[in-house]
């Protein structure tokens, strides 16, 4: 369990994490999603007792972190890819990770073949690809067995191969009832992975959710009805206290603000109405994201010209 | 598929002793020896060390016999240690600031909260190596080069300041591994790091010879490279310095300040 309370970062004058409170329960993923710079990584190495905070503090278990026992035991962490001397072999990394908390070195051997780096063990981890330096972080991050695990941007620089693996170890960690806090930037990955969703920007939580209520909320859908007599259906609808905006593009299609197409489709068909096309229209979670976070991103790209 | 629990996990992990300086000792050992810069840094100690001692000895020690000679030969004994210290402060400096700049540095806090502990085992280690080193190379100078003086008939017995010049090397080394150790945490950059070190001890050093009067004498004295190195000659080339061990002991006041100047802002700095 990892509980946060009143947490605050700032360095020099920007805020990067401001005064936000939550917790991250055992036995289920949870992801941890925002933009780039939204106070993800800095939150997880406050976490980790690397940052210290400005304000508030962070629990692990209910005590800072390292203030008792050995600190692997109790939480792994991957923390950025590749954060490895690159003349260290993977296996030399991983010893004296082990020495210095008196686990047993034959544990080493154990992670390696967890996360398949069995092979390349006696490499060099400056030839190591990105993907290869994620399962190393992983292994350190498990080495110690530990009943937290916090991995950060886990599936960056991983093939679809080794990014289904990583959802897989996630779900799997949880089921054995650990605590798992996944970090991301990406909506559609966290979709897959998460149980649990903390949404972050500018360093303040902007939803702390499960994931299907998440979905429920912020995905809303719509009916999307192309005709030819575009009015009167319009018009119809709006008769029945249906919401109805027209597509901003040329193409004249009306947005159906109704979750249920068949109950539009016969209310114009009763009514004689022709129709083109008649569809649901799923917003994606990446949409939610974006909408929930508009405000919260720090650089903004302009979309288009003409917007 | 590798089972990722160990069953017997859960309720007793939390309820194990913390590891102590002994752990942190192993886990640093294991870094100072999966590295390659280690190795070609002490390499570079001995060839400098007793490589360059043993080809000026042979080189002067017709000169040195001759009554023209106005140097003593057992200045010449530990010639090198005059510029191994720029190996020791390589090695000392990247023990910290490889970690900073590979990003190890996190690692090794997430698994050793006592950033102290985590200086403190670095420090000892890098002592005790270049300790052993220093001397080593100290002894392989003068085995090299006495044969040469011998021949001569002005060889040195390995006796009262040639044998302190020898384990003196060590000393000295060795504390300017740990200084070299605190530097890097101060400064956390490589480049940085060996450029303050060599900069102090090679190029400041020599140039406050140019401040004069007694001010420009006893800061001469002052000078890590003077205060610190004394014990490492058995006859000092400077006749401007310090007795060797009141010398010594400046030098290790000088880096005990720097220490403790280091460790106090590792204590406030994030990681």
């Amino acid at each position: 369990m990892i509980h946060a309370h009143q947490l605050t970062k700032r360095f020099g004058g920007a805020t990067a994490v401001d005064a936000i409170d939550f917790t991250v329960e055992p036995g289920r993923v949870t992801g941890f999603l925002g933009p780039n710079g939204a106070g993800k990584s800095t939150t997880m190495r406050m976490i980790l007792g690397l940052d210290a905070p400005t304000a508030g503090r962070v629990t692990v278990n209910g005590r800072a972190h390292g203030t008792s026992g050995a600190p692997l035991r109790e939480i792994g962490a991957l923390l950025e890819a590749g954060a490895v001397h690159p003349g260290r072999s993977a296996r030399g990394h991983l010893r004296w990770m082990a020495a210095s908390n008196a686990i047993p070195a034959a544990r080493v051997d154990e992670v390696l073949d967890l996360v398949g780096l069995t092979e390349v063990a006696d490499r060099r981890v400056g030839k190591f690809s990105l993907g290869m330096g994620q399962r190393l972080g992983i292994a350190a991050a498990l080495l110690g067995d530990p009943g937290v695990v916090v991995l950060d941007e886990p599936v960056n620089g991983l093939d679809p191969e080794g990014i289904r693996w990583v959802r897989g170890l996630a779900r799997r960690l949880a089921d054995e009832g650990r605590t798992v806090f996944v970090s991301s930037h990406l909506m559609s990955e966290m979709a897959l992975m998460a149980d649990h969703l903390i949404v972050i920007g500018r360093g303040q939580i902007l939803a702390d959710t499960s994931m299907a209520d998440f979905m429920r909320h912020h995905a809303a859908s719509h009916v999307l009805v192309r005709s030819p007599q575009a009015t009167q259906v319009a018009d119809l609808l709006r008769q029945h206290g249906v919401e109805v905006t027209v597509q901003p593009d040329d193409s004249g299609a009306l947005h159906v603000h109704a979750g249920d197409p068949a109950a539009v489709g016969e209310l114009l068909g009763a009514a004689g109405l022709t129709l083109h096309e008649l569809s649901l229209v799923r917003s994606s979670l990446e949409d939610a994201f974006m909408t929930l976070t508009a405000d919260a991103v720090e650089y903004h790209a302009t979309e288009g010209v003409a917007a | 598929m590798t089972a990722i629990v160990d069953t017997s996990r859960q309720t007793t992990s939390t309820e194990q002793p913390a590891p102590g300086l002994g752990a942190a000792l192993r886990a640093e050992w294991l870094k100072l020896t999966t590295v390659r810069s280690t190795w070609w840094t002490l390499v570079a100690l001995v060839v400098i060390g007793a490589g360059l001692t043993t080809l000026l000895g042979a080189l002067n020690a017709e000169w040195l016999a001759s009554p023209q000679a106005d140097e003593d030969p057992a200045a010449f004994i530990t010639w090198g240690m005059m510029l191994a210290p720029a190996a020791a402060v390589v090695l000392g400096a990247l023990v910290v600031t490889a970690e900073y700049g590979s990003g190890t540095i996190r690692s090794s806090f997430a698994a050793v909260p006592s950033r102290g502990r985590v200086m403190l085992a670095k420090s000892i280690l890098v002592a005790g190596l270049l300790f052993v080193a220093g001397t080593a190379t100290a002894l392989l100078g003068y085995a090299g080069t006495n044969p040469f003086f011998e021949a001569q008939g002005i060889g040195l017995p390995l006796e009262g300041d040639v044998l302190r010049a020898m384990y003196g090397s060590g000393l000295y080394l060795a504390g300017l591994g740990v200084l070299a150790v605190a530097v890097g945490f101060l400064v956390r950059h490589t480049a940085a790091a060996v450029s303050i070190l060599l900069g102090t001890l090679f190029v400041v050093g020599p140039m406050v010879l140019l401040v004069p009067g007694t001010f420009g004498e006893w800061l001469e004295k002052l000078m890590p490279h003077n205060t610190g190195g004394g014990v490492a000659a058995a006859v000092s080339f400077n006749p401007n310095l310090l007795d060797p061990w009141t010398g010594y002991a400046v030098f290790l006041a000088q880096v005990a300040a720097v220490v403790a100047v280091a460790a106090w802002s590792l204590r406030r700095r994030d990681a």
